[in-house]
């Protein structure tokens, strides 16, 4: 089976040297024992808080760094024996402000990475076009990148990225720090590639997105695979549970703890937004817990109260906290 | 051939980047000349003709490896904190191809630094800027110039992982000037000095230089110079591998 | 409290703040080759051409390139507070201080200027050591006391740059092409009489001239009223520097506060 991306146990730790001395080297592990695959022209999701792993996971495959154990490969080919190889068919996209040549023209930028990627000469200047298009960026590509706000950045590293037709491409957490208009022009471009039969390999805590955008999701956390599936099997992990959100101000630990005795209650947390937290109770399907949960909150301000289906976000909130 | 086109275009951009700095423009100019200026003053006491030519086209060299030394210690720090030392290393292209024209941007603005300093030397102290053998003076500028960018090479990736780089790059400036002997005979070093400059390509080039003004055969010296060259390339070459090795293993490439 | 003791306390201080940013982020690595191997490099260097161009003697080039070298810091050390300022966002809550400006940004320059001390000291003595220079034992400490009036005389201009550089934001071409300025003007590598009519000239009214002459004078075994007098001329200098730089940051500051040109952020 000829599969995109093939992990196997890829462990990563880093050495960290405190102060001048190293009178104490900490050793952080910071991917433990991941495997997973990706068919070709899948949209793969690897889904986890900041720090699970996730980075570090895709620059492994991405051969910028060295696993520490297991192996991987890419296209079937090995990503610490055949790095060059791998590089010439991959993609990678990271998002945020940096990776870009400030002082340099958008086009500027993309003739060098073309240089870089091997793209031919003749083929260059039709293929910026091409993907400037592609992006929204035509008529802006000679302002310096310097005068770029964050999503023309993450639409121009979309563009370098894609240059050269990787087979494979890695996004990083590309849309941080963009606008709603922008992160949804861009999932749209990022389905269109999947159809066109590039395989994806998608980093993001944002579940909403991978929900929409993703065949197939690894949960990542403390650096350890702990679920992978459709998003339909993950939300099935949580589907035997309906989900009641209160909008309340005040709720203290006591009053938590008196929601959790409920029966039929699951889980208890609350998030908080602004000054006021919005409790988010799980309880078992079938048992109607609204009631006594709002009875815990007597004498305290109750907002809105809405009764839901478990989201992917409820999934991923149970799986990490697991981990 | 695509290697070529490859550092061409690497070169040009580097070159479009540094343009747009007058910090680096006006002053890569501008401190060479302070020197050459004191140099000239110093030399109009005592000294006439050949000396002074002599003293011109060595001040005129000093500005190229000015124009690099600072610069090239810290150019891959520089890299990193843009983000993009990690898409070089990404990429497939040989990533000692990316930095060699990195360092030969820094002296082709060293370029400017030698035409302005013979120049002003015409200018200012009536040094003429007549050469006995004009060809051979601009190959052996062409020597000098790709020869310290090379030099400047093997500088971005040694300090790579100093975070005090740019200091020693500065610290470097003036005794680069004294062993390569661009000005002061390697005779009036001390004699234990000698075969460190002679292992240093700009110093034939600056043989070369002086050969080619004053009278005299440069081309073996410049023939020299590009084999030394050739070395700190193969050297620098070597160490960059390493070095990116070193940096995928320690995950160093993106740390600030 | 009184204003003077305020303005002694915030002179000390603002040393000892500046004292640790200074020596917070400078380490081996960063000291040796800025402190330690440029300047006697730069006197190596100079000597070595006035060898080849056959003028001059070690001790001439010894005297002039330590004390311009080490003089130099305490030309930026006010300037660079206030772009440190800036570049942390607090140079708004400094001048919206009561605090005096004058003992406010000397104190900070403080450190520069006792670190330039010291490099010229190191200079002079590893440069006499390397080159065969002997210098009278009784002419150390007149040195010392020389190189502090130089210390002071730039230290004084660097009032004047730092005024200016409240108003500009690129001091650091500033700051090279005053080192250059020095370099070529103040008699360092090349004696005033050597120098064309204008550039002597206006050397006269720069610092360091004055200081460099009577250190030499001091080495070779000079004493008396010659030096005396440079000295004095010297220290007028800095004194008439810095008097006119402190107008021109009050000046700027007031203006900032009428036009908003500050760019305090």
């Amino acid at each position: 089976m000829d599969y995109a991306i093939e992990a196997d146990g890829l462990v990563r730790r880093y050495r960290s040297r405190t102060g001048v001395r190293r009178t104490a080297a900490k050793e952080v592990l910071a991917v433990d024992d991941v495997s997973f695959r990706v068919e070709r022209g899948e949209l793969f999701g690897l889904l986890g808080p900041n720090g699970a792993g996730k980075t570090t996971t895709i620059k492994m495959l991405i051969t910028l760094l060295l696993p520490t154990a297991g192996r991987a490969s890419v296209l079937g080919l090995d990503v610490v024996r055949d790095a060059r190889e791998v590089r010439r068919r991959i993609g990678y996209v990271f998002g945020g402000d940096r990776g870009l040549y400030e002082r340099l023209s958008a086009l500027d930028n993309l003739r060098y990475f073309a240089e870089l990627y091997g793209v031919p000469a003749r083929e260059q200047r039709g293929r910026i076009g091409e993907l400037l298009e592609l992006v929204g960026l035509t008529g802006r590509e000679r302002e310096r990148v310097e005068s770029y706000s964050r999503g023309m950045r993450q639409r121009l590293h979309i563009a370098r990225g894609l240059l050269h037709r990787p087979e494979v491409l890695f996004l990083d957490e590309p849309s941080i720090g963009i606008d709603p208009v922008g992160a949804r022009e861009l999932r749209t471009t990022v389905a269109g590639l999947v159809e066109a039969g590039t395989t994806v390999l998608l980093t993001t805590h944002y579940m909403f997105e991978a929900d929409e955008l993703c065949n197939r999701i690894a949960v990542i956390a403390g650096g350890r695979i702990v679920a992978h599936g459709t998003p339909e099997e993950l939300k099935g992990n949580v589907v035997d549970a309906s989900v009641v959100e209160i909008e309340t101000f005040g709720a203290d630990v006591a009053v938590l703890d008196r929601a959790r005795a409920i029966p039929g209650v699951i889980s208890v947390d609350t998030q908080d937004s602004g000054q006021a937290q919005l409790l988010v109770v799980r309880a078992q399907l079938g048992v109607e817990v609204t009631r006594s949960v709002l009875d815990c909150l007597a004498g305290l301000r109750v907002g809105r109260v809405a009764i839901r289906e478990p989201t992917l976000e409820d999934a991923y909130v149970e799986l990490v906290r697991h981990a | 051939m695509t290697s070529l086109r490859l550092i061409l275009v690497a070169w040009w951009l580097q070159m479009k980047m540094r343009s747009r700095s007058a910090f680096e423009g006006v002053l890569g100019v501008l401190w060479p000349l302070f020197f050459a200026t004191t140099i000239f003053l110093m030399y109009r006491q005592s000294a006439s003709g050949a000396a002074l030519i002599g003293a011109s086209v060595g001040a005129s060299a000093m500005g190229v490896w000015s124009a690099t030394s600072t610069t090239a210690s810290s150019a891959l720090q520089s890299e990193r904190r843009q983000g993009t030392l990690e898409l070089l290393v990404a990429a497939p292209a040989s990533f000692p191809m990316l930095v060699f024209p990195i360092a030969l941007s820094m002296t082709t603005v060293g370029l400017y630094s030698l035409v302005a300093t013979l120049l002003w030397g015409r200018v200012a102290f009536g040094i003429p800027i007549t050469f006995h053998d004009p060809f051979g003076f601009v190959c052996a500028v062409a020597a000098v110039v790709i020869s310290i960018a090379l030099m400047g090479f093997l500088e971005s990736v040694l300090m790579v992982r100093y975070r005090a780089a740019w200091a020693i790059g500065t610290a470097l400036e003036l005794p680069v000037w004294l062993l390569c002997g661009f000005l002061v005979p390697l005779t009036l070093l001390p004699a234990w000095v000698r075969p460190i400059s002679w292992a240093l390509p700009p110093t034939w080039g600056a043989y070369a230089l002086r050969a080619a003004a004053l009278g005299g055969s440069p081309w073996l010296d410049v023939l020299v110079c590009m084999l030394l060259g050739a070395v700190f390339a193969a050297l620098a070459t070597a160490l960059s591998h390493r070095l990116v090795d070193s940096a995928r293993t320690h995950a160093t490439l993106a740390l600030q | 409290m009184s204003q003077t003791t305020s303005s002694l306390r915030i002179f000390f201080y603002g040393g000892l703040t500046s004292y640790r940013a200074l020596f917070n982020w400078i380490s081996p690595a960063i000291l040796v080759p800025t402190f330690l191997i440029e300047p006697v490099f730069q006197v190596l260097f100079f000597v070595y051409v006035g060898r080849t161009a056959g003028i001059g003697n070690a001790r001439f080039f010894l005297i002039g390139n330590a004390i311009q070298f080490a003089s130099i810091p305490c030309l930026f050390a006010i300037a660079n507070t206030i772009a440190e300022e800036r570049r942390f966002q607090t140079l708004a809550l400094l001048l919206v201080s009561p605090a005096r400006r004058l003992p406010l940004f000397l104190g900070r320059a403080l450190p520069v200027i006792v670190n330039g001390f010291c490099v010229a000291a190191f200079t002079v003595g590893v440069g006499a050591l390397l080159l065969g220079v002997s210098i009278s034992a009784g002419a150390w400490l007149p040195l010392v006391g020389v190189l502090a009036v130089a210390a002071f005389a730039c230290t004084g201009l660097g009032m004047l740059t730092a005024a200016i550089a409240l108003r500009v934001r690129e001091t650091a071409v500033l700051a090279n092409i005053v080192f250059g300025v020095l370099l070529m003007f103040c008699g360092v590598n090349v004696p005033l009489s050597e120098l064309p009519r204008w550039m002597a000239a206006s050397a006269h009214w720069l610092p360091l001239t004055h200081g460099i002459a009577a250190a030499r004078d001091l080495a070779a075994g000079h004493g008396g009223a010659h030096v005396s007098d440079l000295v004095a001329r010297e220290a007028g200098l800095g004194a008439g520097y810095l008097a006119l730089g402190t107008a021109l940051l009050y000046y700027f500051q007031y203006e900032a506060r009428r036009h908003a040109t500050l760019e305090i952020a």
